[in-house]
């Protein structure tokens, strides 16, 4: 099914008398099974996300999904925490580089990982790709623009990922890690994780003004 | 392995070209143009369907690496090579065997894989033309000077003044991340106030309630790792050589002068080594500055009690002590010491033989050097191997070290550090604008603007536009020219083949050109192509402007039907859309030479290709040498990097006639020196160039 162009947001025609410019990127089209939803109520999600697969897709309090961001399910369940941002073109859920998606060990108790994890207060930068089978995004990191974390890789806590690093399949980073350049790493000794959360419900504020949602559509 | 992956950080003032490796004879790479750097040999051509020698393989064969896609170049050769005086005709001895060096004479061809052409070909858009003598200039051959100094992360003008004072880096708050090259920015860091002060009366005076650090946006790293914080947000380089690592304050060399003279003015004591050094602490560190201080006014001081002036001690350090070494005062006292038997000498100054003696306390400027790393090693031991960091990593590495400035508070002996914890901020280089000059004729060529954010110039003389600029391409004729073989690898050449491409040449200039162009028979090298330019001699029209065309081709159409089967090569002549007019289209009564009836389409000799508004497109013809050695031929070793590449030297002579020069004392003098054409004078340029066409396939 396709989607419907999005509704005028609130209306700036003060300045413009015209209609709001739509966009000219071709429509986004619903493919692949309509996954089991649980949204809280005051989660943004956006008309033109995509939500596709098998399993649930939990979308926590306060989190924004922006347009034409993937959550996809197919390997398994997808949480997202509190106050995340997923922005456009990440994909939560990708297949891994050869188009496999992974399902994940199950943990001590047996029972199985969701396909993708992300803490509270993560952010998932434009064109990011986190690949499903157990991948956790620890509480606060920031997923740089273009990254690719490889399938079961455990990301610690307020962790940065700059643009276009990759983490390898199954890889552990540690808490307060940064990778830069090519692969390398250090430790982040700013101790701003609580001015990065401040920061982060402003910004996440911003974003419910601008962004129409319509979580019904997925429901 | 994360730890080993280190690399290099972008050093600030280092370039970025790359003169090719002239042992590998490899190709010339030129940032910021299109062409492809130099790729990766291709996989080894060991074919065993092949029954001749098979070539030797080199480590680079056995990766198989795809080639990167090639493009066509031209390369021009500046004539500022030919001025050498020291050209020797030796025969290049190393194992290219047949090639000889270039040499400059007419007489020699002249050889792009030469070790010594590698300096002086360039592209198009590196060089520069010099009005006056009217020739090329490269940027090895042009003079350059400095317009104005800045600094390239504010853009603010430093005056040459303070270069000399202070140093070519910038001196207000730009700073490079000493992790990872980034640049700070400045961030205001609120500290919580203190609940229990903040009811008393003294909370107003407390200052620091909010500092400033630097931190970079990359790495996240942060001065406070450093324990440094600033008061003020602006002059931080002022701010910064004050502090220590840590926090701790250390003085300036005015504010050690003037602890200084109030020392002295107190003691009354001068200079004299004498104190109760005995009483000082040898261990205390001083850091460089301070001993450095320590140690030159001990000197001074035994250099003035040496030469017997130590009653009056305090005058004579205050008065000859200063003076230095080369004073000619110091030198002659200096040289006593060692005529001792000479007779022109003071006798006073014999009488006191002058024992100096080395430094003995810290206050004089002595350091002991502690051989104890106890404190590192354990820094380094005990670092928590977490997951992907090691100790290895916490140390800086080379290139961090190399940028890091020497810190004048640091001790030199035991402040030097080792972990990347330590390590300070990078002040940026300055950068500057520089005004181009001709070597020969002092001509400026090249002139930008003195304000720092226009990157306009006022004088801009390139040789774009006034050397027509070659382009290549392959030509391929549908119905004429052979299918290439199933198996060809992107963007080679197949060899012993004829292959043809069209050079098109675009004349910037207002006249129109006469081009003569001349190639050796074969190209030079190991492997030498074949050549022929089907069409050697041409003219290229003017670039004049495109509605003067537009409106010749609306009175060219009205007599459309009598230019349709004109096929001259020479002179322009508008017809059809675009004034394109190709010679070897539809001549069905003339007799061109070896045209066949049934291949009008096919490129001819002597003829042009294509003619447009300010472009000439001909057609040249190679076979390609095959690149793999049979026992017969001379060459040795494996195929070099890019020796596969099809390079043609090419001789281009510009023929145009130009407006002579009004004489402007007297304006009249040219009509009366009986110019013929109204004032014209010919003129020509010829430069040898050299055109990159493809690879050659390593088949057959």
């Amino acid at each position: 099914m396709s989607s419907a162009t999005p509704s005028p947001g609130p209306s700036s025609s003060s300045a413009h008398g015209h209609h709001k410019r739509h966009s000219i990127l071709p429509a986004v089209s619903q493919s692949g099974p309509k996954p089991p939803v649980q949204f809280s109520s005051s989660c943004t999600i956006a008309d033109s996300a995509l939500l596709t697969g098998a399993h649930t897709i939990i979308v926590s309090t306060e989190s924004v999904i922006h347009p034409r961001a993937r959550l996809e399910s197919l390997g398994g369940r997808v949480t997202v925490g509190r106050r995340c941002i997923v922005h456009e073109r990440a994909c939560l859920g990708a297949a891994d580089l050869q188009g496999r998606y992974h399902k994940g060990s199950p943990d001590k108790e047996g029972r199985s990982m969701g396909a993708v994890t992300l803490g509270d207060y993560v952010t998932v930068e434009v064109g990011a790709q986190v690949e499903s089978g157990g991948t956790v995004i620890g509480e606060g990191t920031t997923v740089g623009i273009g990254t690719r974390v490889g399938a079961g890789a455990v990301v610690g806590k307020h962790c940065t990922l700059t643009a276009n690093s990759t983490v390898a399949a199954g890889e552990a980073i540690p808490d307060y890690t940064v990778i830069y350049s090519n692969g390398l790493r250090r430790v982040d000794r700013r101790g701003v994780s609580d001015l990065k959360n401040k920061a982060q419900a402003r910004q996440i504020d911003v974003l419910r003004r601008m962004i129409p949602s319509n979580p019904a559509k997925f429901q | 392995m994360f730890g080993n992956n280190r690399l290099p950080a972008f050093h600030p003032g280092l370039t970025q070209s790359r003169i090719r490796d002239t042992t590998t004879g490899s190709r010339l790479w030129f940032p910021g143009l299109r062409s492809a750097p130099p790729s990766e040999s291709s996989p080894s051509d060991s074919d065993p369907a092949n029954d001749q020698l098979p070539l030797p393989i080199t480590p680079e064969d056995l990766y198989d690496t795809p080639m990167a896609p090639f493009n066509p170049y031209t390369y021009i050769r500046c004539p500022c090579s030919e001025l050498n005086p020291y050209a020797k005709r030796t025969p290049d001895v190393t194992a290219q065997g047949l090639s000889r060096a270039a040499q400059d004479d007419d007489d020699h061809t002249f050889d792009p894989r030469a070790a010594r052409s590698n300096y002086s070909l360039y592209p198009l858009e590196y060089l520069s033309f010099c009005e006056d003598c009217h020739q090329i200039r490269c940027p090895r051959c042009v003079a350059e000077e400095i317009v104005c100094y800045y600094c390239p992360n504010c853009l603010f003008e430093v005056p040459s003044s303070n270069i000399r004072s202070e140093g070519n880096r910038c001196t207000r708050s730009c700073f490079q991340c000493p992790i990872c090259i980034g640049p700070l920015a400045v961030n205001h860091v609120e500290t919580p106030p203190d609940p229990n002060q903040l009811l008393s009366p003294d909370h107003a005076a407390s200052s620091h309630s909010g500092s400033y650090i630097l931190s970079c946006s990359y790495c996240n790293w942060s001065s406070t790792e450093i324990g440094i914080k600033f008061d003020k947000p602006n002059s931080i380089h002022m701010q910064l050589a004050k502090l220590r690592n840590g926090g701790e304050t250390r003085l300036t060399a005015k504010e050690r002068k003037e602890r200084r003279k109030e020392q002295a003015s107190q003691g009354g004591g001068g200079g004299s080594s004498s104190t109760a050094h005995g009483e000082e602490d040898l261990d205390t560190l001083l850091d460089m500055e301070t001993q450095f201080a320590n140690l030159k006014s001990f000197y001074q001081n035994q250099l003035s009690d040496a030469n017997g002036t130590g009653k009056a001690g305090g005058d004579a350090s205050a008065a000859l002590g200063n003076l230095g070494f080369d004073a000619p005062a110091s030198l002659s006292r200096i040289m006593s010491l060692y005529t001792g038997s000479s007779s022109l000498h003071d006798k006073k100054s014999k009488s006191r033989p002058g024992t100096m003696r080395e430094a003995l306390a810290p206050s004089e400027g002595l350091q002991l050097a502690s051989l104890d790393e106890t404190s590192a090693i354990t820094a380094l031991q005990d670092f928590e191997p977490i997951t992907g960091l090691d100790a290895y990593s916490s140390t800086a590495s080379t290139t961090q070290l190399q940028s890091q400035a020497p810190y004048l508070g640091a001790s030199p002996l035991h402040g030097l550090t080792r972990f990347t914890s330590s390590l300070r901020p990078i002040s940026y280089l300055l950068r500057t604008k520089r005004s181009k000059r001709c070597p020969q004729c002092r001509h400026i060529i090249s002139k930008p603007e003195s304000k720092v954010t226009t990157t306009r110039f006022r004088i801009r003389l390139i040789a774009g536009n006034y050397i027509p600029t070659i382009t290549i391409k392959q030509l391929i004729i549908p119905g004429l020219t052979p299918p290439p073989m199933p198996n060809l690898p992107p963007d080679t050449i197949e060899p012993l083949k004829p292959a043809q491409f069209v050079l098109t040449f675009k004349n910037p200039i207002f006249e129109s050109v006469r081009v003569t162009l001349a190639t050796p028979a074969t190209t030079p090298g190991r492997f030498p192509s074949k050549v022929t330019i089907l069409c050697p001699q041409f003219e290229i029209d003017s670039n004049t402007d495109v509605w003067e065309e537009a409106l010749k081709d609306n009175n060219a159409t009205s007599s459309s039907s009598q230019s349709q089967n004109l096929s001259s090569s020479t002179g322009p002549e508008g017809s059809g859309p675009g004034g394109r007019k190709r010679a070897g289209t539809l001549r069905p009564g003339t007799a061109g030479g070896a045209s066949l009836a049934g291949e009008e389409l096919g490129p001819e000799v002597g003829k042009v290709w294509e003619r447009g508004r300010n472009w000439t497109s001909i057609v040249i013809e190679v076979i390609p040498a095959s690149l793999v050695q049979t026992a017969k031929r001379d060459g040795r070793g494996p195929i070099k990097e890019d020796e596969d590449v099809l390079e043609i030297p090419m001789f281009v002579r510009i023929e145009w006639e130009a407006e002579a020069p009004e004489d402007e004392i007297m304006p009249g003098l040219s009509s009366a020196k009986g110019n013929k054409d109204g004032g014209k004078e010919k003129r020509e340029l010829a430069y040898w160039c050299v055109l990159g066409l493809g690879r050659v396939a390593r088949t057959l």
